[in-house]
């Protein structure tokens, strides 16, 4: 699992989303943890600030969770920072079109602590073994 | 400076669009011959005829030959959107009775078995319900169960202090879900969702309402979409204030579904139109 210390971006244009997961990763142990609006102010963030966990939502305007996804996999600086959408939709093209841009995990809404806990375990998982390859 | 063809071919998933747009020459009419083997190419056909008031003879002959070529694949070819003018054109020159005819894409859809006709029938309204089931128990805890089905008349009105609107939208059909709460079932539902205690509706858990909307609506959307319905993406809105009624904006029926819940009351209502 990701240390408890790793700075953490949380990323949604809805409060109350933003507020249930940073209070999960309070439960969870992690006390760094940031919050941005939408894809754009996270980008800002990103590139200001040393992540080293993204959990951000799809679906927002401006810039959705996924140009966002493409714009940090793009930059090398931050092409292996793990990162983990979350999403009420999963269809399966839009879950493959999420693998094929990077993300290391992918939650669907409604989730609950254990199975957010869960995904985060497998993206950390999966992050180890691509930085190790 | 080349000219702009008076024809678009649009493939889809299982079909092909066929516009023909301005006028129809003779020689942009060799062209679209040229394209008859590319458009008949194994999938459903719908020629839209918008704006077209008569079609030369040239260019039905390379229509036709689309058609032959599509019967021995068994697919169909459709005329879509064929104004009153065109259709005497067609029976005057005896086409009326070779070509098949549909309103518009949606029903073209349905004819060649590519889409299932959109009515607020169970199918439709199931998924919405259960996922309302669902997402209040996973991320709220609160189990609810789900009343008889109404069909909301033009008099009836639904009163609640927060309601949370999102648009249904797909290629051939529209609507809205709309799930209202009184103030007592919101704040509860909330609470719950964010493990503090809420007593008044602020901004700072407004677009709860708005979470919730948008994790029902994208939860019955993975179901439907599997059924081929084609819904798209769409970002929920909040309406607050004491005691408001929303109307559709569809003129289609509107479906009413109160919901009990260990939270209190609330409805959802769905509403769909062509």
């Amino acid at each position: 699992m990701f240390d408890v210390k790793t700075k953490v971006l949380v990323v949604d244009d809805m409060l109350t989303m933003r507020k249930i997961v940073t209070k999960i990763m309070r439960e969870l142990g992690f006390t760094d943890i940031h919050e941005a609006l939408d894809g754009e102010e996270a980008w800002a963030k990103v590139q200001a600030g040393n992540y080293g966990l993204i959990i951000s939502d799809w679906n927002m305007p401006k810039c959705t969770g996924l140009d966002f996804l493409k714009k940090v996999r793009a930059d090398e600086k931050y092409a292996k920072t793990p990162f983990v959408l979350v999403t009420a939709e999963a269809e399966s093209h839009q879950v493959a079109e999420a693998i094929k841009s990077g993300v290391d995990q992918y939650v669907v809404k409604p989730f609950s602590r254990d199975s957010l806990k869960m995904k985060l375990e497998s993206a950390h998982k999966k992050c180890a073994t691509r930085i190790s390859a | 400076m080349k000219e702009a063809l008076p024809f678009i071919i649009e493939k889809h998933e299982g079909y092909t669009v066929v516009s023909l747009r301005g006028e129809l020459d003779y020689h942009s009419g060799k062209t679209f011959d040229e394209h008859v083997d590319e458009i008949a190419a194994g999938v459903h056909v719908m020629v839209d005829c918008e704006g077209q008031a008569h079609i030369p003879k040239d260019w039905l002959r390379s229509v036709l030959r689309i058609q032959l070529t599509l019967k021995k694949d068994q697919k169909c070819m459709r005329l879509i959107k064929v104004s009153s003018a065109l259709m005497n054109y067609l029976k005057k020159e005896g086409f009326d009775t070779t070509f098949k005819f549909a309103k518009d894409l949606r029903e073209a859809k349905v004819d060649a078995g590519l889409a299932t006709k959109r009515t607020l029938d169970t199918e439709f309204i199931n998924p919405f319900l259960t996922a309302t089931l669902h997402v209040l128990k996973v991320q709220a805890q609160i189990d609810a169960r789900a009343g008889q089905v109404q069909i909301k008349k033009a008099s009836d009105s639904i009163f609640g202090d927060v309601s949370g609107v999102i648009g249904i939208v797909s290629e051939s059909f529209h609507g809205s879900v709309v799930i209202t709460f009184p103030e007592a079932t919101f704040l509860k539902i909330v609470s719950n969702m964010l493990g503090e205690t809420y007593t008044e509706i602020s901004k700072d858990i407004l677009d709860g309402a708005g979470e919730l909307t948008n994790m029902i609506f994208g939860q019955a959307k993975i179901v439907l979409n599997e059924k081929g319905y084609g819904i798209q993406t769409a970002i929920p809105s909040v309406v607050s204030g004491k005691n408001h009624s929303l109307s559709a904006m569809t003129k289609g029926p509107v479906v009413v579904v109160p919901f009990e819940s260990q939270a209190g009351n609330f409805f959802v209502e769905i509403c769909l139109s062509d």
